[in-house]
């Protein structure tokens, strides 16, 4: 670990931006599953509750943009303290943008009619969103720990986020051609799955961040992507369908 | 470049990042001073171990490190004013536009005209601010009333204090504040047109004014002149440097653009010094 600051202030205020970074991370988490959950067993309330506590996030995210524009009037810090509060700032731009997609799912809990049959689909979306829990979940570690070997295993897994998005996407393409009565459901799907993607790129842009604020360079932007939704051809209907 | 999706790699490739790219602007300025396994003595005191470092052609380069690291004893080096002291000597090369100037035949009058200094405390003389300014160029050149006059006009001007005393040139230089006086000192040594100017701590008796028109004047003079400052505020030495050098216990550790020293030095000891957690 660092040494410590000779001002010891100083380590204070770096350590409070990090346990409010730890905070909004553990509130973006607990948001993801929440609003899974809503979706999945149809549960308003939850829903309800996911949508009131993003104003937590929000305010989180206020508190610790206010407390590093302090410290970097106040410290002056250079190098990889200035690398820290700036990583700070990105990382809770990164985890609000990660809670506003989580109440965009629980928004549409209550649209979303659940008497079809799309369990298959919903299992899809379910494995997604484990997937990019996991990486939310490592991600945080990651910075915890500045841990530059886990970070860059979190930027490069998202391509495991894409290709099941991709599956799905595909899946829900071929429930509405089969009936048009699925259309609005699966396109309610198609935007929670695309939000949980999403949620995946601000993961690896923490990631990112992590690997910018330990070794002062940047990763590349050439990561491996394979979200291929948007150039994936949607078949025409059979005339008199 | 393909890449192969959803292929995992049993040995993960390499991080590709941004590093080892190439460094802003097109290879490196001249070197106006170059010091070479530069020893310095006081007495039986060793105060510099084999200094190596560049002073690039009309580029600022700032000292920085700890008190009693031999940043100041370096700035003396450059133009011998240690001579002036007994049992001082240096060895090693500090090459002037390649000449030695450490050579026991080196004219130290000449040289301290080319490589002019301005020290921590203002140091005006106890005469007139027109004085203060024409003694010096009187001994070294033979000029008329009219263009003596002309040459205290400008380095007045170029030090950014000729608004202020343009009105009482014949006031004593004492009598200005300390920002003044400071900038009079500069007036004085650009005067007499120097190639390399010396500023050590020019600013650490200052208010934060004074101490900002002083920067902005760095920022003016580097055009026409090689410039080395040392300083203890770690800011200002990010504010006006290209280069900086950190030295600690006689010793370079480091020296990169200024750019890198401030954001992503590569010695530890660097990091800990510019962020505040040393010793």
């Amino acid at each position: 670990m660092m040494t410590e600051h000779t001002i010891k202030a100083f380590d204070t205020d770096l350590q409070e931006l990090a346990r409010m970074i730890a905070e909004m991370g553990g509130l973006a988490e607990r948001q993801i599953g929440d609003a899974l959950d809503a979706l999945n067993r149809h549960e308003a309330a939850l829903a309800r509750s996911v949508i009131a506590t993003d104003a937590r996030i929000d305010a989180l995210q206020r508190e610790i943009e206010e407390r590093a524009i302090l410290t970097i009037a106040r410290r002056q810090p250079m190098a990889v303290d200035l690398r820290d509060i700036v990583g700070a700032l990105r990382v809770s731009n990164d985890l609000e943008r990660i809670g506003d997609l989580a109440k965009n799912i629980a928004k549409r809990v209550e649209v979303v009619e659940n008497e079809l049959s799309l369990q298959k689909v919903m299992r899809g979306v379910e494995h997604m969103t484990e997937l990019v829990l996991t990486q939310i979940k490592d991600v945080l570690d990651a910075y915890a720990r500045r841990d530059v070997g886990k970070a860059v295993q979190v930027w490069r897994s998202d391509e495991e986020v894409d290709a099941v998005n991709n599956s799905l996407f595909r899946e829900l393409l071929t429930y509405m051609m089969e009936d048009p009565r699925n259309i609005s459901v699966c396109i309610h799907l198609l935007f929670c799955a695309k939000n949980i993607e999403r949620m995946g790129d601000h993961a690896t842009n923490i990631a990112e961040t992590v690997f910018n604020i330990v070794t002062g360079d940047y990763l590349r932007d050439d990561r491996p992507k394979a979200d291929a939704t948007s150039t994936t051809p949607v078949p025409t209907l059979p005339q008199g369908k | 470049m393909s890449s192969i999706a959803g292929v995992s790699h049993a040995v993960p490739p390499p991080i590709p990042t941004t590093a080892g790219r190439p460094a802003d602007g097109v290879g490196k300025p001249a070197e106006k001073i170059l010091v070479r396994n530069l020893n310095f003595y006081y007495g039986n005191n060793k105060a510099l171990k084999s200094i190596n470092v560049p002073l690039y052609d009309r580029k600022v380069t700032a000292f920085i490190g700890p008190s009693g690291c031999g940043k100041s004893t370096l700035l003396r080096i450059l133009n011998r004013i240690y001579s002036l002291y007994p049992h001082q000597w240096a060895e090693g090369d500090v090459l002037l536009d390649g000449a030695n100037i450490l050579d026991p035949g080196q004219d130290l009058n000449l040289l301290r005209a080319r490589v002019g200094m301005v020290f921590q405390k203002p140091t005006p003389f106890p005469m007139s601010i027109y004085e203060n300014i024409a003694f010096g160029i009187r001994l070294f050149e033979n000029l008329s009333r009219a263009e003596i006059e002309e040459r205290v006009q400008s380095a007045l001007r170029r030090a950014a204090i000729w608004d202020e005393v343009k009105d009482k040139l014949q006031a004593n230089g004492l009598s200005l504040s300390g920002g003044q006086q400071q900038r009079l000192c500069i007036a004085r040594t650009v005067a007499l047109k120097p190639e390399v100017i010396l500023l050590d701590e020019p600013c650490s008796a200052l208010d934060p004014i004074s101490t900002a028109k002083i920067e902005e004047l760095i920022d003016e003079l580097k055009d026409d002149y090689t410039i080395a400052i040392v300083t203890h505020n770690m800011q200002q030495a990010a504010r006006v440097s290209d280069y900086t050098a950190f030295m600690y216990l006689g010793e370079l550790i480091e020296f990169d653009t200024t750019s890198k020293m401030f954001t992503t030095p590569a010695d530890r000891r660097t990091q800990d010094y510019i962020t505040g957690r040393f010793g």
